[in-house]
Formats: structure tokens, sequence, C-alpha cells
């Protein structure tokens, strides 16, 4: 026999009759979206981690506050890294009879190596991109520096002992950070010229960065290789450690791509298994005459393996193509939000989506193929003989399985796979469970209820298995649809909290005391409103319960940079208010207690109870941990690591912090508070609040968009499920009919039945939702849990609608077409 | 007698095509028939004659493409498929050859079925006696999946006469039985006819069931002889 052949004559003439499509459908959908969804997320995590390494300028950068040895900067040129460097110090520069105190920064030739920087000629003239620093013998400066030293283009200033010519304004810097030297109005010049302006002498105060990029194998190379050779004050940096609020929002949003993927997987295999089973069903017939006709049970098994293996070709090969389209289709979409140059299209990621593709044909559309197999050839003679169903390990162990490895690999966490898979498992027993027992209930309610309520309600309790299935089948899709629709409002509604349009974008430092109310008076007078201002004093850690800090600390953690530097230590009975408690009491503390930022305090091994040792000028002072406290670095808001009881430092030299935020439009307010206030440090963090807020808004309409492929797929469910169950819904509306039932008596009573599983699988799937949202918050995405009350309400009404209109629709053609003609098509 | 009994059903004329890849096939044509009350009538044809279509259109299962039914004075082809839904539940029964009952319905369920939807009261009274009567009492409570053949035809018997219907349509009744239990359910099937006084149209290729009808008429490529 040439199985072959026949299976694709077979293979056509269903298709021809339309007995595919919904099937076809559902593996598209599930191919296109994985593949379009495997391509998006490998291209935006490509192209955001780019974007997030200009942060850095870099892909690495070592910190130091000395030259690094040359071994290793040899060692990076071996491994094909590219390199360059800054060098970041103050400066009084000193024009027209003008003080300003600036932040200069020499840059190297290859300077950004990642990233652009942006100049003008005027001020608000057109922004040209620049892929290097000035030219030797120049000079671009910050627009105040112009304004405040009152320098026009062309003017010559004097860095140290070296006469440079302002060339260009500088408007943009990739890696401007938040500290002195860099958020000091900037003077920009070519590292040729550092030499001659005799400011960097031994001893003298400046910060050096060594920068390096190129292949992500020969980064993680040099990484472990340079580690151990770092001394204290070098640091070693990449986008994930040295900006934590980035690199947090990246690993939510790559989670949530992740998350949503598997998501349309399962939503779309149901769909399949589904749509498989009832065209397994639609077969028996035509099998049992072929193996009447003497086909073997494995002749059958190869038939329509051969038929699935062929349709799963040409769905995957369509999905696969329309994936790529969509996803091109999203980059066109974003372009005015994503930068320039976008990661190009992995071949990897599109054979993956073709791959996953066939994955998912065989988790679900095997188990319902393999029944074809059981059929009896003497049902040719009795048509009620119905094949044995697969074992349950079977028709559910595979897609398990599938499932299983699709979250490993997008969360390569064993442990946290098998709490998905087995909180899964359990929460669809016990709903099965539930509704079985819900069914009995609803039996007990058929002698009250008028004829097309009883119908409706005997289409649901024919069959408690399938009903019990098709609610669960639903409810699995309904949750699915809700965690992909929920995670991504709160996921979005996080990240606008983290930075509100009118966050903080300068910080204020070094007010002095007495200048500190007339400061708050001018910023008043202004309309300027300001966060709370706190005192400050410099100091450092030096030891733990009589430890010296540095026998404790691990290297490169976060607890020995901390203890490598000055801290701004502050004091009082309030704290700022996105701070919480995690241990402790604090309303009360008084002199000699302290309060310490959490992840510090774990760093260090601090609990409540230690004595900590501060250095603060030329003094010691010891403090008692009796509260530990988390801390939102992101807010731009004035926030500490130690907080000390009220009065604790009053008696050492102390100025004063704040932050507020400054309209464009208003910016010239900053020359008049940098002239009336000339010892305070005035730091504008703008353009990184600016870059941070476009890289979120790109990830908000990514989340926005992979949602829609959630809702395809979950209303193929729907109609796959509506079809799988029409022809005996026709049968039966045919005889009805025939019988003298009328249109609005079947419709109503399809509308009840409809109504019942819509409603009772939307309490469920929000049942199961609350439960495992609250664990997916706490355990993988790290957001705050908020029980949903609204949809507890509205879920079970909008599942209802949404099953009866996608019922009714799907069963039409049971009401239109003359009872004759329907009997006749069975 | 029969002279003295008025027409139940009219059939003027009456003609079905369909549409088929080279053009139209007609199944059936100017066919005229009058059935008079309480008459058995036979129509017997060859496979494909336009028995069961014949039997479709003067059930008002199907429209006509031309020509008109007249069901008790009621012209059929003049009402809408919920108005011939009307008609077939006030006037008609129906006996299938697969027997067509609801699956997920019991025995008793699937003959209070038609009762229930004209809204009578004592449904289940009714229905009970009447599977009494073709010998089921024991099977009230069942599903058709759980009764034999001949079994599920006798539901389908009681089915048919439950509502005392002015008109049986009976399509080859014991085509899915072997000949002694067909036997048997054609025998019920005469003798309910008597005692509720039904007009009976029966399609069957059966010369000997014909036989048994007052009157039989034959179809072949879909016209009267």
């Amino acid at each position: 026999m040439n199985r072959l052949g026949l299976a694709v004559r077979l293979l056509k003439r269903d298709a021809r009759s339309g007995e595919l499509t919904l099937l076809v459908l559902a593996l598209i959908i599930a191919v296109s979206s994985s593949t379009a969804i495997s391509l998006f997320a490998d291209r935006m995590h490509r192209t955001m981690s780019t974007q997030a390494a200009e942060f850095l300028a870099a892909d690495l950068v070592i910190t130091s506050s000395d030259l690094i040895s040359t071994e290793w900067l040899d060692k990076a040129r071996e491994l094909g890294l590219q390199q360059a460097k800054t060098s970041e110090f103050s400066t009084v520069l000193i024009e027209n009879d003008e003080l300003l105190l600036a932040g200069v920064k020499a840059v190297s030739p290859l300077y950004p190596l990642r990233g652009e920087l942006k100049t003008t000629q005027a001020d608000y003239s057109v922004e040209t991109v620049r892929n290097h620093g000035p030219k030797a013998g120049e000079v671009w400066l910050d627009a105040r520096v112009l304004s405040s030293l009152k320098l026009r283009l062309g003017d010559q200033v004097t860095v140290g002992e070296q006469a440079l010519t302002v060339s260009e304004i500088i408007t943009y810097e990739p890696d401007k950070r938040g500290d002195l030297y860099s958020l000091s109005p900037r003077v920009m010049m070519n590292e040729a010229d550092l030499q001659a302006t005799q400011i960097v002498q031994p001893g003298s105060h400046v910060h050096y960065f060594f920068q390096f990029s190129g292949d992500a194998e020969a980064l993680a190379v040099f990484s472990t290789w340079v580690k151990p050779w770092l001394i204290p004050g070098q640091r070693l940096m990449d986008v994930q450690d040295d900006r934590p609020e980035l690199g947090s929002a990246l690993s939510r949003a790559e989670r949530y791509l992740g998350l949503s993927s598997i998501i349309v997987i399962l939503i779309a295999g149901v769909a399949i298994a589904m749509s498989t089973r009832r065209y397994s069903e639609r077969h028996f017939n035509a099998t049992a005459i072929l193996r009447c006709l003497g086909c073997k049970q494995n002749d059958i098994l190869r038939l329509f393996l051969y038929q699935f293996f062929i349709l799963g070709l040409l769905a995957c090969s369509i999905g696969s193509l329309l994936g790529w389209v969509t996803q091109e289709a999203l980059f066109e979409l974003l372009r005015d939000l994503l930068p320039a140059k976008v990661a190009a299209p992995s071949v990897i990621a599109v054979m993956l989506g073709f791959l996953t593709g066939f994955a998912i044909l065989i988790g679900f559309a095997l188990p319902p193929l393999l029944r074809l197999k059981k059929v009896s050839p003497l049902r040719v003679l009795r048509r009620e003989l119905e094949p044995l169903s697969n074992s349950a390990w079977l028709v559910y162990g595979l897609a398990l399985l599938l499932i299983s490895g699709l979250i490993w690999r997008y969360t390569e966490d064993y442990k946290l796979m098998l709490t998905i898979i087995g909180g899964g498992l359990l929460a669809t027993v016990l709903s099965g469970v539930l509704l079985m027992g819900l069914l009995k209930q609803l039996r007990k309610l058929l002698p009250y209820v008028g004829l097309n309520y009883r119908l409706g309600l005997q289409g649901v309790l024919r069959n408690p298995t399938a009903s019990v299935t098709q609610i669960l089948a639903f409810s699995i899709t309904l949750l699915a649809m809700l965690l992909s629709f929920t995670v991504r409002n709160d996921l979005i509604q996080d990240w606008q909290q983290q930075l509100p349009d009118n966050a903080p974008n300068h910080f204020a430092m070094n007010i002095l005391p007495q200048q500190a109310s007339l400061f708050e008076q001018q910023l008043k007078q202004h309309d300027i409103p300001a966060a709370d201002f706190y005192p400050v004093v410099r100091g450092r850690l030096v030891g733990i319960n009589d430890i010296p800090v540095q026998r404790i600390v691990s290297k490169d953690s976060q607890g020995e940079r901390a203890t490598h530097r000055d801290l701004s230590l502050t004091w009082g009975h309030s704290l700022p208010s996105d701070n919480k408690t995690v241990a402790g009491q604090w309303g009360t503390a008084k002199q000699g207690e302290v309060s310490v930022e959490s992840k510090l305090a774990d760093s260090l091994g601090v609990t409540l109870g230690d004595k900590l040792t501060f250095s603060i000028g030329s003094e010691q002072m010891d403090a008692v941990v009796t509260h530990i406290r988390s801390v939102q670095w992101d807010t731009m808001k004035p926030n500490f690591y130690m907080v000390f009881g009220d009065g604790s430092l009053n008696s050492y030299p102390t100025t004063y912090i704040t932050s507020f935020y400054l309209s464009d439009a208003n910016k010239k307010v900053l020359n008049v508070l940098v002239k009336q206030f000339p010892s305070m440090t005035l730091l504008e963090v703008d353009a990184i609040l600016k870059q941070f807020k476009t890289i979120l808004t790109q990830l908000t309409a990514a989340v926005n968009y992979l949602l829609y492929f959630a809702l395809l797929a979950g209303f193929t469910v729907l109609f796959a499920s509506v079809n799988s169950t029409l022809d005996n819904r026709i049968n039966e509306g045919a005889l009805m009919r025939a019988l003298g039932a009328n249109r609005a008596l079947l419709n109503q009573a399809h509308w009840v039945e409809f109504s019942i599983i819509g409603m009772v699988s939307g309490l469920i799937a929000v049942l199961m939702f609350e439960l495992v949202s609250f664990g997916l918050y706490a355990f993988v995405l790290h957001l705050d849990f908020k029980f949903n009350l609204w949809l507890c309400v509205l879920t079970p009404l909008l599942s209802a609608a949404c099953v009866v209109a996608a019922g009714l629709w799907g069963i039409k053609d049971v009401a239109n077409k003359p009872p004759m003609w329907v009997l006749r098509e069975i | 007698m029969l002279k003295n009994k008025q027409a139940i059903i009219t059939a003027q004329n009456l003609g079905k095509t369909v549409p088929v890849a080279d053009g139209d096939l007609t199944i059936l044509s100017s066919v005229n028939l009058t059935i008079n009350e309480a008459e058995s009538i036979a129509i017997v044809g060859a496979s494909g004659s336009g028995k069961s279509t014949l039997l479709g259109l003067l059930a008002g299962l199907d429209t006509p493409s031309n020509g008109s039914v007249t069901l008790q004075g009621t012209e059929l082809t003049a009402l809408d498929e919920d108005g011939r839904a009307d008609v077939r539940n006030k006037l008609v029964g129906f006996v299938f050859q697969s027997f067509q009952l609801m699956p997920r319905l019991t025995a008793l369920e699937n003959v209070m079925l038609p009762l229930e939807l004209r809204g009578d009261k004592g449904a289940e009274q009714t229905a009970t006696a009447l599977l009494k009567r073709v010998g089921l009492e024991q099977r009230l409570r069942h599903t058709p999946m759980k009764l034999s053949g001949g079994e599920q035809q006798r539901v389908a018997l009681a089915r048919a006469f439950v509502t005392e219907p002015a008109i049986l349509f009976a399509d080859e009744p014991t085509g899915n039985l072997d000949s002694k239990t067909g036997e048997q359910i054609i025998d019920l099937l005469f003798e309910l006819n008597q005692e509720k006084n039904t007009t009976l149209v029966l399609v069957t290729h059966d010369a000997a069931l014909a036989a048994r009808c007052q009157r039989t008429v034959n179809i072949d490529a879909g016209k009267l002889t």
C-alpha cells in the first residue's frame, strides 16, 4: 500500500471539506506566536542589552582611582576586545570674573564604545550625533558652563594650565553617572591634552574608567580573568551590576516574554488537542472501514501520522513565516521608540519556533490521534462501538512534559518548574473534584426548571467527565489570559510608579545648614516641589562588633563597596517615605541607635543588636542596630544606607541634601540657584531619567503586543471547543426541530448551557488565578500581590458572554438549516 | 369508505432540484399526491428513487424547489421554518430507520420530549404509559446506548405516537433491524396506528411491508408511476 500517497489524498479531501481548518489555525497561531515571541524576545533582548550597555558606554568597565596594570589591557587586546578610557575629575574654571566647579572628562579616541554623544552649535539648534569626543585642542561644554562663565562657541577656556577652544555644546553623553564628577556641569576634552593641563599629579583625585566592548564570550573570559586581580577601590561593572533598577526591569521583561510564550503555547495546545479529538472522532467510521479492508493497527497509525506530519510541516512553515513577518511588523511599528540599529533576526530563533510547533503538535495532538489505532473493525456493523481512550498518563503526560520543558527553558530553575507544574496539577485536580460536586448539585435543579433551562442544563450534565474537561480547558485558557493581562498591567504600573512624570530630576547637595531654609524658600518661590531635606554627615563604617569591617566583608560584595568609601549618614525620627521596616522599630529611636538598609545588612551579616563603629572625620562613634529597612533606590529621592537616632550626629559638621523636579522650561532657575548658593553641588539626572523612560516605553509596547497573541489563541480554544461538540449538537438540534422545537427554544437551551459553562469556567479560573498570581508575584516577578475583587466579579460574567457569543456563532447552522438537510449530513 | 374521508396531505406539482458541479440535479419532479385522513400509504421505490426526499417534503422537513404541500389545510410552503416546526409538533410523528433518539436522554425523557415541546401537562405519566404499551416498562431510565436496536425503535415508536399525531411518517422503520425484530416492530406500528387512528405514510423498498398498507405508490427517478 502506498501509504504516503493515500495519506496525501485523504489529507486533501479533509482539507477541502474544512475538517482541518481549526486544527491548522490553532497550530499556525501557536507556531507564529512562539516564533514571533522567540524572535522578538531575542532581538529585543540583544537590542536592549546593547542599549543598556550605553549606560556604561561599553559592555564592561573597570573603575579605578589609579591607572590599571598594562598587563590587563594587553590581555583584553589579546582577547580581541576594544578599549577606551575616560579620566574624570573636578576642577574650578575661571573666565570673565566668573567661577564654576566643573566636572572634567578627558576621553580617549575610541570613546564611547557603546552609544553615542550628542552636541549642538547653539542652545536650541538641532543635535548632532557624534561617535567620538572632541579633537585635541578643543573642548565641548555644557550649556550651563557657557552661560555661567559668559562664554561663546569659539572662545578659549583654560583648564588647569591648558587653553582649549570651545567647539561644541555637549547635550548628551551615554555614561553620565550620578556622582560628583559627571553631574557637575560637563567639560569634555581630549585625552591628548590632559598632561598639558597639569591638573593630574600624583595624589590628585582622579577617577579612571577603563572601558571594554566586544564578543560576549571574550568579555566573560576577560571578566573571569581580571576579577581576582582587583584591589580595593577597583570595581568591575556590567549592565546588571551598574544599574540595578535597569537590570531588574530587563529581567522582569524577559520573564514576562517567556511567560507569554508559554501561555500562548499552552492555550494553542488546548485548541489543538480539542480539534484533534474531533478530527479523530470523525474518522472512527472511515478507520473502521479501512480496518475491515485489511489495514493493520500500525498501518492506520502510520497513515494518520503521515497526514499530521505533512500538516505540521505546512502549518509550521506558514506559522514561522507569519511569525517572522509579525515581529518585523512589530519592530516597524515601534521604530520611533527603538534605537536606530536593532539586532538582526536570528535564524536559530526561527528554527526554535518551527521545532516548538512540532513539539506542540506531538504533545497535544498525538494522544487523541492514537485512539484511531484502537478503532475496532466491528464498528462497520455497530456504530456505537467506541475505541478505548488512551491512558490519562499518555494524554496528559506528553503535554505536561512539553510545558515542563518550556518552563525550564525560560526559567532554568528546576525548583520553580516543579512548583509551577505541581501547583498547576494540584489546582486542576482540586478544581475537577469541585466541578464534579457542583454538577451533581446542578442535577438536583432539573425537576424544578422550565424546558429551556432543563435542556440547557442537560447539555452540561449529559456527560459530566466531558463537561468537566471542557470547563477545565476553558478555565486554564482564561487563567492564562488573566495572568498575561494582569501581570502586564501590574508590570507596567510598577514601572510607571518607579518613574512618575514628575520624578525628581535634580539633586542639591552640600547645602549649608544656615542656607537650608533659604534654599527651600527659593524653591517655593519658583513653584518647585522639593523632596524632604535631610542632614548629612560623611562617615565610613569601620567596625562591626569591634571587628574591623575589612575582615568581615567578602570581596566584590555590596558590603565591600559600601565600606571602601564614605557614606552619607543622616539622622532623625522620620524615614524617607518609600522605606519599609524589615526588622525592629524606629519611631522612638534615640541617640546611639542606627537603622541599616536591608541588602547592605545582609551583605555585611549585620542583625539587630549588632554594634557598628563609624569613622567621622578624625573621630570614631558607635551605634547599635535597632532597625533594618528596605529602600527603593530608584525613586530619585535622597536615600541612605544608614539612618541614626535623632540628634546622634548633631555635633559633626553638617550639610543638607534634597531632590526636586525642574521642567525644561524652568531650567534657567538653576543658574540663579548656583549663583545664590555657590557652595551647593547640583546634580542633573535628566538624561539618565529620559533614557530609562525610553526603555520602559519600549518594553511596555512590546508587552502589550504579546498580549494579543494570548487573546487570539484564547478565542481559538473557544471555537475549537464549540466545534468539537458540533456534530452532536447538529444532530440533536435537527432532531429537536423535526419533533417541533422552534429556533427560540433551541437558542435558549444553548444560551443556558453556554452561560453555565462560561460562568463556571470563569469562577474556577479566577480562583486559580488568585492562587497562581500570589505565587508568581511573590517568587518570580517580585511585585506586591493585591487581591482584585473586580476581577472576581467581571471574569465569570465576561467569560459567560464570550462562551455564549462563540458558542451561538459556532452552532448557528444548527438552527438555520432545514432539519431534513441536517439529518442527511450526519 | 376512503371516499368519505377528507384529504389530510395534498402535494401539487412538487419538485426538488439540487445544484451539483455540472448543473442542477432533479431529485423529484411534478409529484401530485393526495393522502386522506387515517389512510395508510406506502411509498416504494429503489434506492435513490427520491422516496425519502418526498417524505421529507411531505412532512415539512425540507422545502421544495417548486410546487406546494398542504397539511390538514395548512400550506407548508407558505410557512417559515419555525412555522413548519409548529405544524410538525402539532400534527406529525416520525419513525426513522436509524431511530434518531437523543443520546443524552433516557427512554422516558425521549418520549416525554415532544409533549414537553407542546407544553403538555402530565408528560411523564403519558410517556410512561406508552412505554409500557410498547413493552419497555423495565427500560424507562435507560439511555439509548444501553438499549438494543429493537428496543430503541420501540422507544422511537412510543415517541412518535405519544402526541397522538394526525400523521405518522416512517422512513424504512425496519431497515436497521433483523427480520424477526422488524416484524415485531411493524406489528406494533400497525397496532398503534389502528388504536390512534393515525394517517400513516411509510417509505420502504420492502414489497411485503408495503402490502400491509391500504395503498401503495411507486416512485422511480423522482416521478410517481
